[in-house]
């Protein structure tokens, strides 16, 4: 099993798979090759960066870890036409505080553009509501686990 | 302001303005609940973003939790948080019943539980703004029952637009007869610390 923190990303073989828990208004946003069976997975905090003098792993911000996470899948052999995009995450936990709530349709809404510009399809997601979630990227199959106390276990 | 130049003497200053907040939210606490809670020294931590979803009995601990956003002079945010049981048991002594009476937490028990933060996040708050002389108001109150590691995250989510790290000033109450845990966070944003140490005159 590979962790992976808020704000960073990671990528792995078979036969370990990769988790990160307790997504709030953060995007999991994981990428599979079916072929080579690996994969990985990013823990994205933020939209895009506005300050650029901000050097200090700018990955927790989904302009940068898009194309890194690919950039990592490619070094080991992963090219990008055969990626596929499967996320989940980006849910306005504190509805009464606008501008906490909508961080998370920001993001998901970056995390979409980035892909779109990479080429790559979201072949499954479980973005927006409330509640929290924990997803896990197994590299047998592609599938993707997502965990919550509100809906228990869905696999995508 | 850096977090990381902060120097010894700033971060006392700090760690006394928690001290001071706490103690007022403790007695309001202790008001509130008709019996004395104690309250531990406030933790001062600077921690990069990443870390800060485990510093509550880890990521995925079931908790309920207040966020009050802070307008005014300086900005930022309270946090209140406590593990389902703690809310429980707080739910009980609040109505003067043995705690474990209250099993389940429902729309009642979250309001009881809300209107409770919201007053010691507010005390906390008036606290420092007196000491200081600034104009800070606490927003109403958002409450939320999820995974502890989901809640810190959103709630330095904003910190992380200007830096990799956020500054936590945790304080824990307790009751010596029940257990009860209960943290409440001070997230002052990184640049209403300049303001805040420059009214204590030490900035």
């Amino acid at each position: 099993m590979v962790e992976v923190g808020v704000g960073a990303l990671a990528v792995t073989t078979l036969p370990r798979y990769l988790i990160t828990p307790a997504l709030g208004s953060c995007i999991g946003l994981g990428l599979y090759d079916p072929v080579m069976q690996q994969g990985g997975l990013a823990h994205i905090m933020l939209p895009s960066q506005t300050d650029t003098a901000l050097k200090a792993s700018p990955e927790r911000f989904a302009s940068v870890a898009v194309p890194r996470l690919v950039e990592a899948l490619t070094r080991i052999g992963s090219p990008r036409r055969r990626l596929v995009a499967k996320m989940a995450g980006g849910a306005a936990m504190f509805r009464s505080d606008t501008t906490l709530a909508t961080i998370g349709d920001r993001n998901a809404a970056e995390v979409r553009s980035q892909l779109r510009l990479l080429k790559i399809p979201i072949i499954a997601e479980d973005v927006g509501n409330s509640h929290a979630r924990t997803v896990e990227l197994h590299l047998d199959t592609g599938m993707f686990i997502v965990r919550s106390y509100l809906y228990g276990v869905k696999r995508l | 302001m850096r977090l990381e130049r902060l120097t010894e003497l700033q971060m006392d200053a700090l760690r006394e303005v928690g001290s001071i907040g706490a103690g007022h939210a403790a007695t309001a606490l202790s008001q509130l609940m008709d019996m004395p809670v104690g309250v531990r020294n406030p933790e001062i931590e600077i921690m990069p973003l990443g870390e800060i979803p485990g510093v509550f009995g880890g990521p995925e601990q079931l908790v309920g939790a207040v966020y009050l956003r802070l307008l005014g002079d300086i900005e930022g945010g309270m946090l209140f948080m406590a593990p389902r049981d703690s809310l429980l048991s707080l739910v009980d002594l609040l109505h003067s019943r043995r705690p474990g009476t209250t099993k389940s937490f429902g729309r009642e028990q979250e309001a009881l539980v809300t209107h409770v933060a919201s007053i010691l996040g507010a005390s906390y708050i008036a606290a420092i703004a007196r000491m200081a002389d600034l104009n800070v108001l606490p927003s109403t109150p958002s409450f939320v029952l999820d995974m502890a590691g989901a809640i810190l995250e959103v709630a330095t989510t904003e910190a992380g637009m200007k830096a990799h790290s956020a500054m936590l000033i945790r304080t824990a109450f307790f009751h010596e007869e029940t257990k009860i845990d209960v943290a409440l966070f001070f997230l002052p944003d990184q640049d209403s610390l300049e303001v805040l140490l420059g009214r204590l005159g030490i900035a």
